[in-house]
Parts: C-alpha cells; sequence; structure tokens
C-alpha cells in the first residue's frame, strides 16, 4: 500500500508542472480527487475498480437500447415542432369540434413516426453490431500461466495481455515489458491525435523482465492511479512491486486505440477498460450543425402557419356572419340551443365562430406538409450515403479513401458555401518535403526547376525545355535533387570539397532523426518529427553519407568517397549534445566527437538565426548565401542555413557542465538550456543552405481558381511563417501580382521596438495602436479601389499577433468590413483557437455560410466553428475526421463535394421544399375555397382517406425521386462552368420571390381544380339526368388535383428518369387503385358511407372523362407559360449551359471525354503557376515545422500544453541509460 | 509521413503483388449508375420550338373537342321557372314566413310554355338556391348503418338534434332526412294530365346498397315542429326514391335534384299547367325554388361550361403559339448564347 501522502507530494509536482489546465481533445472533466488502485494478476481484489466500470472492457455506442427505444425515440421525435403541431392537431381532432375522422391526422402522424423510427433503429444497430464485433475480437491474457486468447468484452482491469505487432491495445495499459531488450516500444497513435509518426514507450526497467508467462504471473504489482480522464497526454500513478514504490509517467501508458509497431510483442496489465479510458472518455459527438436552409424552412413554416390562422381567422368571421337561425334545416334552433332565446342569441354567436377556428384549424392542417421533415431526411441521407460516400470521382486511390459524409445534414449547406478557411500543411501542400536545392560555401547547385519558377517563366512567354536530367539521377521519396556536380562523389572536384564534406557531415548528423528497418540505402525508413528533416537526412544519404543506425549516444553513417572515390567506410560519431529545436531558437544543434577525437558543434536553422552568429570575416559567403536564399524563397522552396564550429575541448567541458546543470534544473529548464545553448552557438562557420520543396498537393491550384470562379472566396489560415504562407498562396494562385496586398504584420518597427524595451503593457498598447491604424488605413484604400470600375482585387495579410488585436471587439467590425472586400485572405501564424475565432467572425459577423477544411487536430476548433466541417481524412489522423461533416481524401475533391454534390443536393432540397409547399397549399386551398360555399361551416371537402392519404400516398414517391435523381447539367458540366455555384451562393432557388412564384401557381392551380369542376357539375350528369352529390365532385376535384400535381413534378424536373415515370405514373394509378377499392367497398364499422361507389358513378359519365382532360391541362398551362417565358427572357444560367450542351450525350461517356481532355495535374499546376509574380519577393522562405510547434501557441494562449514524452525527436537526448546496441 | 509506416506502405505495395488482397481491402465504391448519379435521363428544355408546337397540340385537341361538347349541350332543352315569390298569394308577400309556417291552403298553379320540341325522357328538377345542404352541421346529421339495416336502428349518434323522439331513434335520423324537401308538382298538358314517373331517379348504388329493404320510416317528423316531407311508414327506404335523392346532399348551396321523369314528348309551343304545393320553407332563409324541365343529350344536362372552357382554353393556345411566335421572332435570342450568362454580363443579374 502506498502512503496517501506520497500520492499528495506526487501530483503536487504534477500540478506544478501543469500551471492551468491541460490539453484535451474534448471539453474537460474535472479529475476525481481521488486515486484508484489496481492489483496486477488478482481479479478478485479489483472487485471495488470493477463495480465502478459495470460493462467490464465492452464499450457500448449506441443510442437506445430495447427497453428505452420507444420512449426515447419518440421523445426525440416530438422535438421537432412540425410532430408536436401534428401531434395537437390530432388530440383537437378527436374532439367534437373536428370536421373530420381522427384517423385523416393520426394516420400521416404515425406513418412519418414509424419511418423515423425505423430509421433510428437501424442506424442503432448498425453501431450496435460495430461495438460487438470490437467487442468480440480477441486478446491474449494470462491464465494459468498461459496466454489464452479472450474477446475484448471479458478483459478486466488488471489483467496482464500481451499484445502482438500491428494489434490493438484493447484498453489503457500500464506498459511492462516488451520483447525489445531496452524495454521500448513503438506505437502508432494516428487514431487518436492523427500523428502518423511512431511514438516510443518506455517501461520501468523494474518490470522489464515481466515477459514470459511464467514470469509475468508473478508478477503482483498495485498500481495506484488517478481516476480515469480523458486528458491523453497526462497521467500520474505508481506502481508498487515488492514494497518499492515507482512513478509512472504517460511514458508508461499505452492507450487504447493506438497500435503496436515495430515491436514482435509487448506485455501490459489493464489499468482501464472499456468507457474509462481515455480514448472514449474524449469521444466526442460532433456537435450536430443545422443547416442554413433548414433554418430558412423554419421560416417559411412560421409563415404558412400565419397564412393558416389567417384563413382560420377569415373562416370565422364569416362563420359568425353567416350563421343564423333562420336556415332553420341546421337545427340550431333545436335542442342545445333551445334555452338561448332572445338576448342570449348574441352571446352564441361569437361562440360559433370560437368552435370554428379550430374546426378549420383542423381542416386545413394539411397546409403545413407533415411528410416533409422526413422526406427530407430520407432524401439526404440517400445522398450522403449513397451520392456522396460513393462517388469514384472523390475516391483517392493512393491512399485507399472514399469521401465520407459523418452526417446528412449538411448536404444542401454544401451548396451555399461562400468562405472557405482552409489550413495550410496538409491541406494544400502535401507535407511532403523534397530536397530540391542547395547552396554550399556559395555555390548554387541543383538545376530543377521548380513548378513556380516555370510558371514564372511561361508566363513571361518563355519556353522551358525540360532539361534532360542526367543519367542516373536519384529521385525518390524526399529527395528529388540533380546536379552531377554533387552527385555519385563529384563534390570532390568542387573549389571547395572540405566545405561539401561538412555540409553533408552536417545533414547527415544534425537532425533527430530515426531509422527503422533494415540498414541497407534501399530499404532503411526515416522516421522524423517533421518531413523537413527526413529530407535533409534522405539527401545526405543519396550524397554518400548514409545515416543507418541511431544509439541514445551515437550516430553512424556509411560515408563513401571521402577519402578516395568509390571508398566506402563505416563512421561512428558521438553524439554529446542536443540543442533542440523550438520556435523561439528557430535552429538546432548537435555537438559530436569524430572517432579521431575532433570536437565539432553542427548547426541548421533559420537563415536571420544563423547569419547572427557567424564568425566575423565571412560577409563575402554571407552575402552570396543570402542571395541564393532570396532566389530560393522566390522560387517557393524552404530554406535552412548550416553551419559548423570547431570546439576546443576545454572550452567544450566548462560549458557542458552549465549544459548539464541547465538540464537538470527545476524551473524554467527551457528557458536556461535556451540560454546556455547561446554561449556556444556562436562564431559559426556559414557552410550553406538547403532549399526543400513543399510539394503542393495534386490539384490546388486548379482547384482554387475553380472555386474562385464559382464566387468562393478562400482563406488560408495557417500557423506557418508569413513568407511561407504568402508564398504557398502565391504557388495555390490565391495571391497574384495584379492584386492589391494589404499586409498586417507584427513585425513593424514600432513594434520591434516596443518590443525590445520589454514592458508588456507598453507593447500591447502599440501593437494594438498599429494594428487599428493599419486596419483603418487598408480600409480607406481598399473602399477607394472599390469605387473605381475594374480596380484590381485585393488580398489581405495579417498575422496571427496583430489577429489577436483585431479581432478585438472594438476593431472586429473593420476587419471584418476590410477583409469581406478582398477576394483572399492569409493568416499566418494563427493558433488553433484565432482559425475558430476567424471562422465565427465571418459566420457570425458576416453572416455567409462558412467551410473549414483541415487535417490535423490544430483544425479541430475551426472545424467545428465553421458551418460545415471538412477533415482531410486518409494521409493524416483521424483528428480532424472525427470532428468534421464531411471527410475527404484530397483537398482538390473540394470542387466535387461543392460544386456537383453541394450544388445538386442544394437544387434539390429546394426543389423539394418548393414542391412540398406548392403541393400542400394548393390542396388545402381547395378545401379553403370549399369553405365560402359552405356557410364556412368547416364542412370538409374529401373524405377523411382521400386526405390523410394525399400527403403520404399520393404524392409521397415523386418528390424523393426529384430530390433524389434531380440534374440540371451534368456533374461535368457543373465543374466546368463554376459560376453556376453562384446561384446557390445568392441562394436564387430559396428566396421570398421564388416562393411567391409557388404560392400563386398553388392558387390559380386551386382555383382551377376547384371551379372548374364545381362550376361544370351542376345539372344532371348522364344521359338519365341524375346529379352528383357532395362527394361525387369532391372526388372529381381530388382526382384532377392528383393528376395535377404529380404532372407538375415532370414539368419542374430537368432531368426525367424512368424513376420518374414510374413513380409519377404510379401515384396516379395508385390513387385510381385505392379509389376502386375503397369505392367498392362497405366497411362494417359505423361511418359515413359518403364515397361508396362515387368513383364509379363518375366513370359511369363522359363528363368524369372532359373533365379529366380539361382541369389538368389547364391548371399546369400557367406553369407552362410561365416557364416559357422565364427561360425565353430572364433565363437563368443553367439554363443556358443546358442549351449550349443540348445535342451533347449526358452519361458516363461525356465524362470520360471531360477527362481525357482534362490537363494532368501537372500540367494544370504549372499552368496555375503561370500566374505567379514576376519580381523576386524578398522573402527568402525560411520554414521548419517543429515538433513542439503546437506546444508554442498553446503556451501563447496560457494554456500548458506538456511535450508528448514520447517524441521522436527528444530521443536522442534520452541519455539516461547505459550504451547498448541496439538489436534488429 | 504516413507511409513510411508499414501498414500504409504495404497497403501501397499490395497493389500490384496481392491484387487479390487488394480487391477485397479496397474501399473503392462500386461502380453503378445509381450511385455515379449516371442513370439515363431525358432532359427536356423548353425550347421555342416545343412551347409551340406544345400550344397548337393542345388547340388542335380542344378546339374540336370544344365544339362537340357545344353542340351536345345545344340539343339539350330546358325550361326554368322560380316560383317562390309568385307562388305566395300577393297579400302575404309581406310576411312570407308567416304564410308558409300558417295553415292555409298552399297549392299554385304555374303555367309554361315549350320553347321547342323536347324528346322524352324529360327530366323534372327542383332547384334550391342558397340552401347549405353542405353546411357541416347538416352533412354529417345522418346515419348510413341506419339507413341500411334495421338491426343498426340505435345508431343516432351522429344525428343530433333529430335523433330520436321520445326515447325511440327516429327513422331516417338526421337533419338531412327531417328537412325532406316536400313541394309537389303535378303537371297537365292541355288538361290532360301528364305522368310524372319518381322509379328510377337515384343512383342505382345508392339504392340497393346504402338503403336497406326492410328499412321502414319509424317515429318520422313527430317532433314539435315538422321540417319537410313525411314518409309512408309502410315503404320501405330503398323505395322511398325522393329521400335517397335528396339525401346525396349537394355540393354547392345552389343544386339541383331529380323529381321524376315525364315519358312523353312536349312539342313546340305547348303549354304545360304546374299544380304545385308550395310547402317546403325556403323564406326564412331567403333562399329561391326553381322548377325545371329538361331533356338530355349523351353529356348530360345542358350545360356550356365545358364546352366554353375547352374552346377558351383551346383559343388561347392558339393564340399563345402565335404571340410565342411573334415573340421569338421580334426579341431573338440564340439558344445557348453564352452571352446571357450572368458572369458574362455586366455585374449584377440574378
Amino acid at each position: 500500500m502506498v502512503r496517501p501522502g506520497e500520492l499528495s507530494v506526487d501530483s503536487s509536482t504534477n500540478h506544478l508542472r501543469t500551471p492551468s489546465r491541460t490539453v484535451t481533445l474534448g471539453r474537460i472533466q474535472p479529475q476525481a480527487p481521488t486515486y484508484r488502485t489496481v492489483y496486477c494478476n488478482d481479479r478478485d481484489s479489483n472487485y471495488l475498480v470493477r463495480l465502478k466500470c459495470l460493462h467490464g472492457n465492452s464499450i457500448s455506442t449506441t443510442k437506445y437500447n430495447v427497453f428505452t427505444f420507444l420512449p426515447k425515440g419518440l421523445f426525440e421525435q416530438f422535438r421537432r415542432i412540425a410532430n408536436i403541431y401534428f401531434l395537437g392537431i390530432s388530440c383537437l381532432s378527436m374532439t367534437p369540434i373536428s370536421p373530420v375522422n381522427p384517423i385523416t391526422n393520426v394516420a400521416p402522424l404515425s406513418m412519418v413516426l414509424l419511418v423515423s423510427l425505423i430509421k433510428e433503429a437501424f442506424e442503432d444497430w448498425k453501431r450496435f453490431q460495430n461495438d460487438m464485433s470490437i467487442n468480440n475480437s480477441t486478446v491474449e491474457v494470462l491464465q494459468d500461466q498461459l496466454w489464452v486468447p479472450i474477446p475484448w468484452r471479458k478483459l478486466q482491469v488488471g489483467d496482464i495481455i500481451k499484445i502482438k505487432k500491428d494489434g490493438f491495445f484493447p484498453a489503457d495499459l500500464l506498459f511492462l515489458s516488451s520483447i525489445n531488450p531496452d524495454g521500448i516500444c513503438y506505437v502508432e497513435t494516428a487514431n487518436l491525435d492523427g500523428e502518423t509518426n511512431l511514438k516510443i514507450r518506455k517501461a520501468l526497467e523494474r518490470t522489464w523482465d515481466y515477459l514470459t508467462p511464467e514470469k509475468a504471473s508473478e508478477f503482483n504489482g498495485e498500481i495506484q492511479c488517478e481516476q480515469p480522464n480523458n486528458s491523453l497526454y497526462t497521467f500520474t500513478g505508481n506502481l508498487i512491486v515488492e514494497k518499492q514504490t515507482l512513478p509512472l509517467s504517460p511514458d508508461q501508458l499505452l492507450l487504447r486505440g493506438c497500435s503496436l509497431r515495430n515491436t514482435e510483442y509487448i506485455v501490459g496489465a489493464v489499468i482501464f477498460t472499456g468507457h474509462e479510458t481515455k480514448v472514449m472518455m474524449n469521444a466526442m459527438n460532433a456537435p450536430s450543425k443545422r443547416s442554413t436552409l433548414e433554418k430558412k424552412l423554419d421560416k417559411l413554416i412560421i409563415t404558412i402557419f400565419c397564412a393558416l390562422v389567417i384563413m382560420c381567422l377569415i373562416g370565422a368571421i364569416g362563420c359568425a356572419i353567416v350563421t343564423d337561425r333562420d336556415h332553420f334545416y341546421l337545427g340550431l334552433h333545436k335542442k342545445d340551443c333551445e334555452y338561448r332565446n332572445g338576448l342570449t342569441y348574441y352571446l352564441l354567436v361569437p361562440q360559433i365562430a370560437f368552435f370554428t377556428f379550430f374546426t378549420l384549424v383542423i381542416l386545413f392542417s394539411t397546409i403545413i406538409p407533415i411528410s416533409l421533415y422526413v422526406s427530407i431526411e430520407m432524401i439526404k441521407f440517400i445522398q450522403s450515403t449513397q451520392f456522396i460516400n460513393r462517388d469514384l470521382h472523390m475516391y483517392h486511390v493512393e491512399t485507399n479513401t472514399p469521401a465520407s459524409a459523418r452526417t446528412s445534414n449538411l448536404n444542401e449547406e454544401l451548396g451555399q458555401v461562400e468562405y472557405i478557411f482552409s489550413d495550410k500543411t496538409g491541406t494544400h501542400t502535401r507535407n511532403l518535403m523534397e530536397f530540391f536545392k542547395c547552396s554550399i560555401g556559395g555555390i548554387s547547385y541543383g538545376c530543377g526547376i521548380t513548378e513556380i519558377e516555370r510558371g514564372i517563366a511561361q508566363r513571361d512567354g518563355l519556353k522551358i525545355h525540360e532539361e534532360q536530367r542526367s543519367t542516373g539521377a536519384i529521385r525518390e521519396k524526399g529527395f528529388n535533387f540533380d546536379d552531377p556536380r554533387l552527385m555519385r562523389g563529384g563534390w570532390r572536384n568542387e573549389p571547395n570539397p572540405n566545405l561539401c564534406k561538412e555540409f553533408f557531415r552536417c545533414l547527415a548528423i544534425c537532425h533527430t532523426v530515426l531509422p527503422e528497418g533494415d540498414e541497407s540505402p534501399e530499404k532503411i525508413v526515416y522516421q522524423a518529427a517533421s518531413p523537413d528533416e527526413a529530407a535533409l537526412v534522405t539527401a545526405a544519404k543519396n550524397f554518400g553519407f548514409f545515416f543507418y543506425r541511431r544509439t541514445p549516444t551515437m550516430v553512424s553513417v556509411r560515408e563513401s568517397h571521402t577519402e578516395q572515390m568509390g571508398k566506402i567506410q563505416d563512421v561512428s560519431y558521438e553524439i554529446l549534445n542536443v540543442l533542440e529545436f523550438n520556435s523561439t531558437r528557430k535552429r538546432q544543434s548537435v555537438v559530436c566527437r569524430y572517432p579521431d577525437g575532433r570536437l565539432v558543434l553542427y548547426c541548421k536553422g533559420a537563415d536571420t538565426v544563423i547569419f547572427e552568429r557567424l564568425a566575423s570575416g565571412m560577409d563575402d559567403v554571407r552575402k552570396v548565401t543570402g542571395e541564393h536564399l532570396e532566389h530560393f524563397g522566390s522560387s517557393g522552396l524552404r530554406t535552412l542555413c548550416l553551419a559548423y564550429k570547431d570546439l576546443n575541448p576545454e572550452a567544450y567541458d566548462s560549458w557542458n557542465e552549465r549544459f548539464i546543470e541547465a538540464k537538470s534544473a527545476l524551473r524554467d529548464r527551457e528557458k536556461k538550456l535556451d540560454e546556455v545553448a547561446e554561449l556556444i552557438e556562436k562564431d559559426l562557420i556559414l557552410i550553406g543552405s538547403t532549399a526543400i520543396e513543399d510539394k503542393l498537393q495534386e490539384g490546388v491550384p486548379t482547384c482554387i481558381e475553380t472555386l474562385s470562379r464559382a464566387g468562393v472566396k478562400i482563406w488560408v489560415l495557417t500557423g506557418d511563417k508569413m513568407e511561407t504562407a504568402i508564398n504557398i498562396a502565391y504557388a495555390c494562385n490565391l495571391i497574384n501580382n495584379e492584386m492589391k496586398q494589404f499586409i498586417i504584420s507584427s513585425e513593424t518597427n514600432a513594434i520591434k521596438e516596443a518590443e525590445e524595451r520589454g514592458n508588456q503593457v507598453e507593447i500591447e498598447r502599440v501593437i494594438k495602436e498599429e494594428v487599428k491604424k493599419e486596419l483603418k488605413k487598408s480600409l480607406e484604400e481598399a473602399q477607394q479601389y472599390l469605387r473605381t470600375v475594374g480596380g484590381p482585387k485585393l488580398a489581405l495579410v495579417i498575422d496571427g499577433k496583430c489577429l489577436m488585436y483585431a479581432l478585438d471587439p472594438a476593431l472586429r467590425i473593420t476587419l471584418l468590413s476590410l477583409s469581406l472586400n478582398c477576394t483572399s485572405v492569409v493568416c499566418c501564424r494563427v493558433s488553433p483557437l484565432q482559425k475558430a475565432q476567424v471562422t465565427s467572425l465571418v459566420r457570425k459577423g458576416a453572416k455567409k455560410i462558412t467551410l473549414s477544411i483541415g487535417d490535423g487536430a490544430n483544425d479541430v476548433s475551426m472545424i467545428q466553428a465553421a458551418h460545415v466541417g471538412v477533415g482531410i481524412s486518409g494521409m493524416e489522423g483521424m483528428q480532424a475526421v472525427m470532428a468534421s461533416d464531411f471527410a475527404i481524401a484530397q483537398f482538390r475533391f473540394l470542387t466535387d463535394l461543392l460544386l456537383v454534390h453541394g450544388r445538386w443536393s442544394y437544387l434539390r432540397i429546394c426543389k423539394v421544399v418548393m414542391y412540398f409547399f406548392y403541393k400542400n397549399l394548393t390542396f388545402t386551398l381547395t378545401q379553403f375555397w370549399f369553405t365560402f360555399r359552405t356557410g364556412f361551416s368547416g364542412q370538409r371537402f374529401y373524405d377523411d382517406w382521400f386526405q390523410s392519404l394525399y400527403n403520404v400516398f399520393f404524392t409521397a414517391l415523386p418528390v424523393i425521386v426529384l430530390g433524389l435523381f434531380e440534374k440540371d447539367v451534368s456533374a461535368s458540366l457543373s465543374k466546368r462552368y463554376p459560376e453556376l455555384y453562384r446561384e446557390g451562393i445568392r441562394n436564387s432557388f430559396f428566396k421570398w420571390r421564388v416562393v411567391a412564384v409557388w404560392a400563386s401557381s398553388a392558387v390559380y392551380q386551386s382555383l382551377v381544380c376547384y371551379l372548374f369542376v364545381t362550376a361544370s357539375a351542376f345539372d344532371g350528369k348522364n344521359s338519365s339526368g341524375k346529379t352528383f352529390g357532395l362527394w361525387d365532385v369532391s372526388t372529381m376535384v381530388f382526382t384532377c388535383l392528383v393528376i395535377a400535381v404529380n404532372l407538375r413534378i415532370l414539368l419542374m424536373s430537368n432531368s426525367i428518369t424512368r424513376w420518374h415515370h414510374i413513380t409519377v405514373g404510379g401515384s396516379i394509378l395508385a390513387w385510381l387503385v385505392f379509389a376502386f377499392v375503397y369505392c367498392g367497398i362497405m366497411t362494417p364499422r359505423d361511418r359515413n358511407e359518403n364515397v361508396y361507389f362515387v368513383i364509379y358513378v363518375l366513370m359511369s359519365t363522359f363528363y368524369f372523362y372532359f373533365t379529366l382532360l380539361l382541369v389538368p391541362v389547364v391548371a399546369l398551362l400557367a406553369d407552362f407559360i410561365y416557364q416559357g417565358v422565364e427561360r425565353w427572357f430572364l433565363p437563368y444560367d443553367y439554363q443556358i449551359v443546358q442549351e449550349i450542351h443540348r445535342h451533347e450525350p449526358d452519361s458516363s461517356n461525356a465524362d470520360q471525354l471531360e477527362i481525357a481532355n482534362e490537363l494532368t495535374p501537372e500540367e494544370a499546376r504549372s499552368y496555375a503557376i503561370s500566374q505567379l509574380p514576376r519580381e523576386i519577393s524578398k522573402h527568402t522562405g525560411f520554414a521548419f515545422d517543429s515538433p513542439g510547434y503546437e506546444s508554442f501557441f498553446a503556451s501563447q494562449l496560457g494554456i500548458y500544453a506538456p511535450q508528448k514524452a514520447w517524441d521522436v525527436a527528444r530521443r536522442a537526448s534520452m541519455r539516461s541509460r547505459p550504451k547498448a546496441p541496439k538489436k534488429n | 509521413m504516413s507511409s513510411n509506416t508499414p501498414s500504409s506502405s504495404a497497403a501501397a505495395a499490395a497493389g500490384s503483388a496481392e491484387s487479390s488482397a487488394a480487391r477485397r481491402n479496397s474501399k473503392r465504391p462500386k461502380y453503378s449508375k445509381f450511385t455515379q448519379q449516371e442513370l439515363p435521363a431525358c432532359k427536356p428544355i423548353l425550347t421555342p420550338g416545343w412551347v409551340i408546337s406544345t400550344f397548337l397540340i393542345i388547340s388542335v385537341i380542344f378546339i374540336p373537342l370544344g365544339v362537340i361538347y357545344l353542340f351536345a349541350s345545344q340539343d339539350v332543352v330546358e325550361i326554368v321557372d322560380r316560383y317562390d315569390t309568385e307562388c305566395i298569394p300577393p297579400s302575404d308577400r309581406a310576411n312570407k314566413v308567416a304564410y308558409i309556417q300558417g295553415a292555409a291552403n298552399k297549392s299554385c298553379t304555374r303555367t309554361l310554355t315549350v320553347p321547342k320540341e323536347m324528346k322524352q325522357p324529360i327530366y323534372v328538377y327542383y332547384q334550391l338556391e342558397n340552401f347549405y345542404q353542405n353546411h357541416r352541421r347538416y352533412v354529417k346529421s345522418r346515419s348510413d348503418s341506419q339507413l341500411r339495416s334495421v338491426k343498426d336502428e340505435n345508431q343516432i349518434d351522429a344525428c343530433k338534434p333529430e335523433d330520436d323522439f321520445g326515447g325511440q331513434p327516429i327513422v331516417p335520423c338526421g337533419l338531412i332526412a327531417w328537412s325532406l324537401f316536400n313541394d309537389t308538382y303535378t303537371l297537365s298538358r292541355k288538361n290532360q294530365p301528364l305522368a310524372v314517373n319518381k322509379k328510377g331517379i337515384a343512383w342505382k348504388s345508392d339504392k340497393e346498397h346504402k338503403f336497406g329493404k326492410n328499412v321502414f320510416p319509424k317515429n318520422f317528423q313527430k317532433g314539435n315542429i315538422t321540417g319537410g316531407a313525411k314518409l309512408n311508414p309502410n315503404i320501405p327506404l330503398s323505395e322511398q326514391e325522393d329521400l335517397i335523392v335528396w339525401m346525396r346532399t349537394a355540393a354547392l348551396p345552389t343544386f339541383r335534384k331529380l323529381y321524376g321523369k315525364i315519358e312523353s314528348d312536349l312539342h313546340k309551343g305547348d303549354t304545360i299547367e304546374v299544380n304545385l304545393q308550395n310547402n317546403y320553407n325556403t323564406y326564412s332563409f331567403s333562399g329561391k325554388k326553381k322548377l325545371v324541365l329538361s331533356t338530355t343529350s349523351w353529356l348530360g344536362g345542358k350545360n356550356d361550361f365545358l364546352g366554353i372552357a375547352y374552346l377558351t382554353v383551346g383559343g388561347i393556345c392558339f393564340v399563345l403559339a402565335l404571340a410565342f411566335t411573334v415573340m421569338y421572332l421580334v426579341k431573338p435570342r440564340r439558344l445557348g448564347d453564352p452571352t446571357y450568362l450572368s458572369w458574362n454580363r455586366i455585374p449584377g443579374g440574378r
């Protein structure tokens, strides 16, 4: 047992380390103050813990179970206002004031509820099956000195289990031992945080031996640890083995959801199971979003409701006027009214009017389309699961990732996006770095031409011949360099071969990369914290300095051509110190000892920091290298400067003492380390610089160009430096030189001066002033440009620090109006929080529809803040995807997602909504007109069943087919004419004007159906002079209505498939069949046999057929004329496009043609880049993604994000262990 | 750097090596015309040609139909005589309601002149106006099950306020039956009585299925206030055709109901004497009463509405066809003219 005091000490030190909060994926949960004790290998003792976690290791993500399904599901359904409304109507219709049988309202409502519940049940069933398959996967657990496979769900706290290579951890485990002798294992945490580089976990030395089943069964440690919580990067606890207390850290924790890599097997003890695991505690439901269109739909529904109230008021007033005892046949003078005579009679009239009002509410309740929501839901569900998820155009072959709509609520929102907020890395760029050029000792090497340069040249009208690559040029991942002067030992003949040698050694030694796999140049795999690093090491390999092995103290390099051509020798350098990279230092150094005892410091970093620290007398090289850097930068390359310094052993030793001291400091360790590093990183000798190409994602410039033609404005929000961001913006065609750029940067002199003075309050004031001034000035200028016709487009570049102040409520409006006037906006150096703030600024401030796209954990907040969140799936991990509404594999698939699926969905949903509105209005209005002729009594016009089945049966399917198959123009044309998308941004199809057109159409059609039939049905209607009654007339009207309303679908469809014919014909036929059956039978129940035989009576007259031909034609004629005139005089854009391509067959053939004509991505990219600036920009494009990047921003925000203990980058500095050659 | 990890690089390599395994693991969606949204479809475009020819087709079909209908309607001869005011003695016209509710003799004689030859059968209708047979209170005040079978004679819930008499169910119950029309017409020509056949005036389905053969009127019209006609308690409901006709409630407050048939020809210039009993009270709500004699054609009675509608619509379509032709000539627009695209026009547009 641990003494409580000991644990509290531990937790207090923990508090020192975490001053405020820890970074978690989801909401922050208060940590339970107590701790739990887990007894390993002792199931019985753990009953206390198990009591709390009833389900063991089984998880359940279902919403309902068998018993809660009905109450909970119904409750969910009645949270919708429309369903409540119909429930109220149904209740009202049970009262005697109802003009209709309750079935009229109950039947459709139950139908709608049934469909929704079935859908819920189906989805929940799928979740359940998914859970079951997870719960039933097996894991080997220790039982009686044997590894026995059991299902995951039977796993219990305290169990000792064995995980094999590539297996997933079934629960949160305490890492006990590994087959690797140094007690480490590699885990992939992609499911957790999306990072795909491997992390190292290290078991406590004390437990290394518990590897075999025999030995492991002897293990009887006690684990005292914190209560389950959702903080992924923290863990505190103690392990008590044989009365010895050992502190535990996140290094020993293996989290559920991660998988074991590169390690044969490991053994661990279960600490948290099932829902108590950190990943499950973090499981968050993406916030449910409602589409803007749906919110507008609510407004429409409210308007309809108002119309309903007005109609009922008219009816009630009319009733008060008309109702009259003189109509003796109504029996008003009898019984119930007998005692009311004389004066009281006048009290009766308002009473009757009052009840009539509610009678009419029930009667006209059909004006609100009950099946609208459920139909839309069905349509959207099919759209997302069948169309978006299965679109071959959005399937990425290389990563084997199809698109995935994670919610079906937002399909039509995709058709109205006006602002896209995009992350840069991994979204625009592949985060795939290639070593492209370098400069050594003032000589520039590398003859490749970047795509950006090619673009510039092309725009200048120069033709670039693809230079013949020298034979045997190597091209591999991370390396795209060609220059015979350096390759294959050619550097030996260069003016400065020694400097070249230092250059290559610096590349091969000064890094924190971890080699994996076979130690041969072909098979080795470099694990690096940033892809830049891997590219540099790969470059060294190709230059003949093959880094193949790292131990905590050694770096082994296989060097060729050093002494003489062709000679190969393995050299091991002892790594004495690693001075890590961070974003303030902007550099990284390694102190190493050659086998011959030479002590060297290698350093690489940003040009500015390196140049400051050079030894004197290097001005020439420095100047030339500086020029090269500028050139590289303007070509869109990311640069780093390399330098070295020979160290004097005595000086080094004294420095090393101070270093060790700093390293073991308990307070401000980082700061002290930085200070110590400054002491040695000086008087450097410049070697040269590297230039790395950050490959753009395939098709990004084309996609961006297409989207901007579509009227979508793209903002780039990135954590990168301003220069890098601008570079990429140029490369992506977001900014070009014709644009007027407003740059608001915190790197101005005034701010710098203030910063040097160091007074926080003053700094803030100065920055605020500066930002305010800049914003005001820019806005004025922008407005001036906008007033002039044909002025340049505008672009805004702003950095995170300025943004912080610009987002201040006082300046927010200025920022917003400035940025809304700009075509492109680039925000650099922004934190995840700021990304979200900018997104909400536009979303809430400008009321525009926004979309955020990103791939990493730092994009989550932005993705959730926007109307639509899109995650890039496939390459990186799951974090962004889990928070997103749609996941696509590539940025370029946005074109398909927005221009094709979004536009179609928008169009379809608009049409569906309008059609629902129209068909219910038409139906209800015939009833309304009839009310005028019944003395406003609220008599129903149609039979109960006709009325209840109208919505759910006779007109339900065609509109769903419309919602699924409606296409104005084909997919390829949608992409070819991106401007068509603007109709969605302008919301052309869901305006009040459109509503008014449909409403007038409904008024007209209902009048035609009602008046024509009633006017002509007056006298004897067959040759034997018999007359029609009420139900004959109403059935006639109903028949005409069903036909007209169903045919209207065909008139409004732009593409009529077989399904249109089947459903439209089927609906009309269904009505007739229903009428034949329903009119042909007498039901045994007591009801008025109003419509008995009516249809047969009707069909026995010629009148029926004459009317049936006339009325629908007349009803649709007005719409036909309207459409004809509108198309001719005020054509929509899509109609013109239809006409342009009216003779083209629309099928996959056309698509194939399209693809054949399309430029290859490479060509397209170079074409797009041809819009790049002519003059050389002055920035040098330093960029070096640091592993500590996130924590840097977090600390700026006052949030402490602990350094991830398993970062590969830190692996090199782990010197705690005695030298032990790594077995492989 | 994801492809550095063994799993994904393996997935990439699998493409060539283990193609079958790769296919199994592939998440590539299967191609189908449905999911790729490439279902064959016809794409109608309302080109001028289509618009004009649609109009022409409609007019070509509708105009002849209209002509046929009108011709058929023209053949029908109809005599309408409003008698509600005339049949009240001038002295009583100041207070018609008192007169009609009084006990005075209500007989009245009207003389009609036949304008044209009328072939038999000639149908006798009564027409009421401003009578809300479609009022909600009225329409629901009946019991179909009671009408149909004896055993359901107690099902009178819907019939209020004419449901029972002293606890005994009224058959037929309800306001509709209670207010049965009770004017009677006796026709004669040159002092020769013209037989009016009262059989076969109701729809067969009503007569055979909705009104029982063994249901006899009971307690009918025994209340304080008499609504309308009385029924012979010895004749089953299925034979009471006046009641059956009356109970097929009319759709609108102006309606005609069949009274009987005259099964002999009437000649042009014949004068017909109608001796009627003006019993029915339409005066309290100022309703009109009319007597109608009409022949029928194969289309039914005289009704020009549909014919005129057909002709009008046909005519309008023809005019529209011309108008659209002129419109397209006056303001031509090349089909698919890209200059009409909003982004090619001056900023603005839709």
